[in-house]
């Protein structure tokens, strides 16, 4: 049986760089504006750090290998730090990790920072890194996900005009970001219009590849008033991992994942949530593809299994919904730096709660969730956040 | 008694249209399509697809391939073909080449193989992948294509009744060791004193031994370089053009090392029982072999779908492909062993609990997670498409690359890319095959793997 670590770690400081094609900024530029700007909205100096992790995904240029690449950045010696790598759940699981060291009493204070350098590579999109050297010679992130939406559309019969409208939904939400990568609205023609990348996934049904850092700070929640009021507790979370190789799965309908109805079954059960639609105020979810939000919907139990598109066609989850989702802009307009991303979403809902998000700030926001969802789907992260 | 236990033929879908290869230089057409391996086939690909069904219902005990155009001069593509058809480690290959004879001195080795005893089957193949020089005749002659044929002694398809050799060391086609294109003497005098003399030669020669007259021929396999010298060389031996095998010029091409054999296969699917089929292959010598055919109702699987290229830019382009696209890392010959039955041989794991058959090899079932007694068994080939999606971002040489999610026959699900396809036609639903296909091309090296394309 699981144990609980509701209401003991609070999130006193958060930061976040400019997303986007960072051409001038360094990986350690990055963290250290983030890492810095969550000391300074946490009123600490560093050295109140007793541990630190990293959230990092892809190694390059001798940039975000292990633990050191943070030491050196933010000049943090002779401390516990841990870099993790759980593909696109990297920084939420980070985040676990260190939320996890803080309730077991181990550390006071901790940071955690995600940092992604994505734009100094030669490659088109995500290389596929590190898989087997030919089996999988073909695939693209797009691609593997546009696999499970046509088996989707296959089964439900749902088509492109539903991945338009969240795509038009985050530009619109982003356009009030001054953080995110793109900042324009588009209309569902042009989405419909642009070029394929991967069928049915056009260029705006596709989070851009993204430059950035966040970073957090957090501490024991009884200490939580000696920084702030405004603190943010965590209630839940969760991370569940499926098979990395979906596609050899003969049982798996394709039509979802199975990582995040597990991830969010355990932060729920930890938060106390029954009815997640009715009780979450805010959800900043995984919508690396359009399709990839639809299916967040049912899988983190805003709606059943195939009622995605009507979600999004009713606008339940449209900044004036009753279920706001990625009022940030999502990764499709805030832009996703792998390792980044997780924790720039607790950045965002951390923002919201305290209720400073301004433009894009959801009315009487109280219970915030954020999800990430990590290669083919296989890894899961779920955290809720709330008010004091 | 010693023949043909079976046959089997393969051409590639794509096809150009000659006129297309004409109107890119000016000049006159030869008339028809010739059939062009895609970018990701080669001889060795396509000698292991027209392998495949034979040793799949016979199996055999030697494999040999033949070929001018073998994509390795030092590693046995015999070797690589037995792996991928899951012949076992005691089978005898052996590979063929040098000279556009090889597919009929291959298939004597086989007979001689069977009557000497050291194996009790055979299978040969041969295959052909010749680029014609841009703007030469032979860009528009040559055609690529792949034969089988099984060889054995027992549930014969055709009796060998005779056959005769002749060395000729007569210097009209050749291609040096440093030549990436056929040389050759185009003349009269080329094909009267080397294809006309020893096809004339042998064939009578055949006759005499088998102590058989010309009328009493049924069919005629004769390869040719031009598409007409067969016609000339069968009436000289007094067979009428009407018994003769036509040598697909129009349609396929010449088809190098593969035609011969090709030729036969085709001779033998035509024959009625009791048909004497004579068959001559001419290059640097001859070798001659004269049936019985015995009917076993064996019929060649006809592949109607051919896929023309759209214009000479994009043929040219794909078939120079991997001469540019030598990318990526190296692959250590550690993890191609180990890997080997899975990749190549496309073995997966049968649960001994559930009965679930998975790929990748496992030692823990993904359906019921026993653990143990994993039972290794060959895949399907063929399967229905469950889900795919045509991905513009991948760097391949066609735009876009399909890639599917198939559900084998008998069970376990694949991962592949899809060829030999137009993007419209793929549906969830659709009947595929899995294809061996040249997958990646190394600083060093040809990786091979499988793929799969519409039925």
């Amino acid at each position: 049986m699981a144990g609980s670590i509701k209401d003991q770690v609070a999130i006193i400081g958060v930061g976040c760089t400019k997303f986007g094609d960072n051409f001038d900024q360094s990986f350690e530029d990055l963290l250290v504006e983030a890492g810095f700007a969550a000391f300074a909205d946490a009123r600490i100096e560093p050295e109140r750090v007793e541990a630190a992790w990293l959230g990092t995904f892809s190694p390059y240029a001798g940039n975000g290998k292990a633990s050191v690449s943070l030491a050196d950045a933010l000049r943090l010696y002779g401390k516990p730090i841990t870099r993790v790598e759980n593909y696109c759940a990297t920084g939420t699981d980070a985040f676990r990790n260190a939320a996890m060291a803080v309730a077991s009493g181990m550390y006071d204070v901790a940071l955690v920072a995600g940092a992604e350098k994505l734009k100094d590579r030669p490659v088109r999109g995500l290389g596929w890194e590190n898989g087997h050297p030919y089996q999988h010679d073909g695939l693209t992130a797009p691609g593997v996900f546009a696999m499970a939406a046509n088996r989707y559309f296959h089964c439900f019969g749902a088509g492109r005009e539903a991945l338009a409208k969240v795509s038009v939904k985050n530009h619109h939400n982003g356009a009030m970001n001054p953080k995110a990568h793109f900042q324009m609205e588009v209309s569902e023609a042009q989405v419909l219009n642009a070029p394929i990348v991967a069928w049915p996934f056009g260029l705006f049904d596709c989070c851009p590849t993204t430059d950035g850092a966040a970073a957090a700070v957090i501490c024991r929640a009884d200490m939580a008033r000696q920084f702030r009021d405004d603190y943010v507790l965590v209630k839940g979370l969760g991370l569940a991992v499926t098979s990395g190789r979906p596609w050899y799965d003969s049982a798996n309908d394709y039509v979802g994942f199975a990582a995040t109805r597990a991830a969010s079954e355990q932060a729920y059960s930890m938060a106390g949530i029954r009815n997640p639609v009715a009780e979450i105020d805010l959800a900043e979810v995984h919508d690396c593809f359009t399709w990839t939000e639809i299916s967040n919907y049912e899988d983190l139990g805003f709606c059943r299994k195939g009622e995605g598109p009507h979600f999004i066609g009713e606008g339940r989850s449209a900044l004036s919904g009753d279920l706001p989702v990625n009022p940030s802009g999502g990764l499709k307009s805030f832009g996703h730096p792998i390792g980044a991303s997780g924790v720039r979403m607790i950045y965002e809902v951390a923002t919201q709660l305290r209720g400073q998000a301004g433009a894009r700030q959801v009315r009487d926001a109280e219970l915030g969730l954020v999800h990430n969802l990590g290669g083919p789907g296989s890894v899961a992260c779920v955290i809720v956040l709330g008010r004091p | 008694m010693i023949g043909i236990t079976n046959y089997s033929v393969y051409v590639p879908r794509r096809r150009m249209r000659r006129d297309m290869i004409a109107a890119a230089w000016g000049g006159p057409a030869m008339p028809g399509s010739k059939a062009v391996a895609n970018f990701d086939e080669d001889s060795l690909t396509m000698a292991q697809s027209a392998a495949w069904p034979l040793a799949q219902s016979g199996g055999a005990e030697a494999l040999s391939f033949a070929s001018t155009t073998s994509p390795y001069w030092q590693r046995s593509a015999a070797s690589l073909i037995a792996a991928a058809c899951d012949l076992p480690a005691q089978t005898s290959t052996a590979d063929f080449g040098g000279s556009l004879r090889a597919g009929a001195t291959a298939l004597r080795a086989a007979f001689d193989a069977v009557a000497a005893g050291s194996a009790r089957t055979a299978l040969v193949t041969a295959a052909d992948c010749r680029d014609g020089a841009p703007e030469s005749a032979e860009e528009m002659l040559f055609g690529d294509a792949a034969a089988a044929l099984a060889v054995g002694r027992d549930g014969l398809c055709a009796e060998l009744v005779a056959s005769v050799s002749r060395s000729d060391d007569f210097p009209d086609e050749w291609r040096r060791d440093t030549d990436a294109h056929v040389r050759s003497f185009a003349s009269k005098y080329s094909l009267a004193r080397g294809y006309t003399e020893n096809v004339v030669a042998v064939g009578r020669a055949l006759f005499a031994k088998a102590g058989v007259q010309p009328e009493q021929i049924a069919r005629v396999a004769l390869g040719s370089s031009d598409g007409r010298a067969h016609l000339a060389a069968a009436k000289a031996l007094g067979i009428p053009p009407a018994r003769v095998e036509d040598v697909r010029a129009g349609d396929i091409g010449i088809t190098g090392a593969a035609m011969p054999l090709f030729l036969l296969a085709q001779a033998l699917d035509r024959a009625q029982p009791g048909d004497l089929i004579l068959a001559i292959a001419y290059s640097d010598g001859t070798d001659g072999f004269l049936f019985r055919s015995l009917d076993v109702g064996r019929r060649l699987r006809q592949d109607g779908s051919a896929m023309e290229y759209p214009t000479y830019q994009i043929y040219r382009k794909l078939r120079d492909y991997w001469r540019a696209a030598a990318g990526g890392a190296e692959i250590s010959n550690v993890l191609l062993r180990r890997e080997e039955t899975q990749n190549v041989r496309l073995h997966g794991s049968a649960c001994p609990q559930c009965g679930t058959l998975q790929f990748p090899i496992a030692q823990v079932c993904r359906a019921c997670h026993h653990r143990g007694g994993m039972i290794e068994k060959n895949l399907a080939r063929r399967g229905r498409l469950f889900t795919f999606t045509k991905d513009f971002l991948y760097s391949g040489p066609v735009e876009p690359t399909v890639m599917a999610v198939v559900d084998l026959e008998g069970g376990g699900r694949f991962l592949c890319q899809m060829t030999d396809v137009e993007p419209a036609a793929v549906e969830i639903g659709m009947e595929v095959e899995l294809v061996l296909r040249r997958m990646r091309e190394g600083p060093g090296d040809h990786y091979y793997y499988w793929k799969c394309r519409p039925v």
